[in-house]
């Protein structure tokens, strides 16, 4: 069992280092690909600057405790993006009808499919967010923030939940290609549409959407909860401030939920057959 | 001739109409980032009740708008032109007699059209019974609004062929599209309302051609924009469109000299 997971993380890093040496082939393409995505995520984080022009606060949230939770959010997306891609792009591999070809192989198929696309570019937009983190230390100066270890990691674990939960929901949208390819857009209202919401206070949100994104979807564990905690924030339904500990096992459980989905879907596929 | 260009616009429209699912699916996560963004500007108007001339009602009606239009105007992702530069089938579409560029725009237009009745209509009505959004300032606003959508969406056809026309010299020309698209998106207020910004940016982004692309129509839908200054606005908004239309047959030109089809 341990020999078996070790020969398949040995195999998962192979297929990421091929795709790596293949994008390195095209030096020019891929400096000026990370250089726009990093733009663009620079534009999207330069909205929350601006909101702060003409607003002073967002519901009690100063500038700088929105750009942090801003910045937590895209580097847990951006990680999400980076290891997640091949999920993501899920449905070309079925509508091509590559994954019989996947089946065949005497691999596990999550490995085989997430590996089928490791984007260098997406390391532009955790570029973005590490600069934005600098940047709303900078704008947290003010507010006599203190620092403790256990804050820093509550942040780290809350990263990479989030990452986690991101690529969780990749995954819940992948399986559902197995029954149809045409809804793979509404994936994008938890990812995108998440990640785009999380970048702001919950509270702000109707009272539904809250719920969703904490009780069912719970991505809130990922950034908003533990940003919470950091910035001493209340956490939303008066719960507990301990709770913000738990962020890894919450997506750790939301992960196996999805990878039983994802089995479920891989074992009732039938290929066109043409 | 004009027979020609109808058609293309018409099949262009009914292409479309066969995606109704993905559409369908498009327009729930349209509807739900326009939520999203609601709740963010409803939650700052809190602190101050206008900014500019806009009371929260106006904004909410902006942003629906604005992105409402998005898919008429500026699509995401727009490379249709850029792959077929990349697959080398924009040869057929050159050696077809009929002009390039008019073929593109007679093609995007016919889809834009789609996008008014099967997204942008939808969403800003889904916007309407959720937040009670403005209908327009007036009735005779309807009409001059048209207009400048038209105009804004025709400079907006036009940028978007400027851009994927890069793919002439830059084979992977995906990232110059979705920066010059991204860039055009927020400074025509589709993020965040243009009243939003700092003087001295909103200073830069109304002399911009993208200004009439999105702001300009909304501002005009809502009423913001009447008198000297919609005659201005509206010059502004033909003179770059000229200038855009002078550019992409200048550049269309030169491309088709240099265009080496592979395989002979």
């Amino acid at each position: 069992m341990i020999s078996m997971l070790h020969i398949e993380l040995r195999l998962y890093a192979r297929l990421i280092r091929m795709q790596l040496r293949a994008q390195m082939q095209y030096k020019v393409d891929l400096v000026l690909d990370m250089l726009t995505y990093f733009l663009v995520t620079v534009l999207d984080f330069c909205v929350v600057l601006i909101y702060f022009v003409p607003f002073p606060t967002l519901l009690g949230w100063h500038l700088g405790e929105v750009a942090l939770l801003s910045a937590v959010t895209s580097l847990g997306f951006g990680l999400a993006e980076l290891f997640g891609g091949g999920i993501d792009n899920f449905d070309t591999l079925i509508r091509q009808g590559d994954f019989d070809r996947v089946l065949l192989r005497p691999v596990t198929t999550l490995i085989q499919v997430s590996t089928t696309q490791f984007r260098l570019r997406r390391l532009g937009r955790i570029t973005q967010g590490i600069g934005a983190f600098a940047l709303s230390l900078f704008f947290l100066r003010g507010l006599n923030l203190i620092w403790t270890p256990l804050k820093i990691l509550v942040l780290l674990l809350g990263i990479a939940s989030s990452a986690l939960l991101f690529v969780s929901i990749l995954l819940l949208g992948a399986t559902i290609c197995f029954w149809t390819v045409d809804a793979t857009e509404l994936t994008n209202i938890l990812t995108y549409g998440g990640r785009e919401m999380l970048s702001y206070p919950l509270t702000i949100y109707h009272q539904l959407m809250q719920r969703l994104f904490v009780f069912i979807v719970p991505l809130a564990f990922g950034t908003y909860i533990p940003v919470c905690y950091v910035l001493g924030h209340a956490l939303p339904f008066d719960l507990p401030d301990w709770l913000a500990f738990t962020s890894p096992l919450v997506a750790l459980l939301f992960a196996l939920a999805a990878l039983a989905f994802w089995r479920f879907g891989v074992h009732r596929y039938q290929s066109t057959g043409s | 001739m004009l027979r020609f260009y109808f058609e293309v616009a018409r099949t262009a429209y009914r292409r479309q109409l066969i995606y109704r699912w993905a559409n369908l699916a498009g327009l729930c996560t349209n509807v739900f980032f326009c939520i999203v963004l609601s709740s963010v500007i409803i939650a700052l108007y809190q602190a101050r009740p206008t900014v500019g001339s806009y009371n929260l009602r106006d904004a909410l009606s902006y942003s629906w708008a604005t992105q409402a239009m998005i898919m008429v105007v500026l699509p995401f992702g727009w490379i249709d032109l850029m792959l077929t530069i990349r697959t080398g089938e924009v040869v057929t579409d050159l050696s077809k007699p009929c002009d390039f560029s008019l073929y593109w725009v007679s093609r995007e237009v016919g889809r834009a059209l789609y996008y008014v009745f099967f997204r942008a209509l939808p969403t800003y009505l889904a916007g309407w019974l959720i937040f009670g959004l403005e209908l327009g300032a007036s009735w005779n606003a309807w009409p001059i609004f048209l207009g400048c959508l038209a105009l804004g969406t025709i400079s907006g056809v036009i940028f978007r062929i400027l851009l994927n026309l890069v793919a002439f010299w830059i084979l992977e020309a995906r990232a110059v599209i979705v920066l010059g698209l991204t860039i055009a998106q927020f400074s025509t207020g589709v993020y965040l309302p243009v009243v939003f910004f700092p003087a001295w940016l909103s200073t830069l982004v109304s002399w911009l051609p993208f200004n009439g692309m999105m702001n300009a129509p909304a501002q005009v839908f809502l009423g913001k924009l009447t008198g000297s200054s919609l005659l201005f606005e509206l010059a502004l908004q033909l003179g770059w469109l000229l200038i855009l239309i002078i550019v992409v047959r200048r550049i269309t030109a030169i491309a088709t000299r240099r265009v080496v089809v592979q395989g002979g």
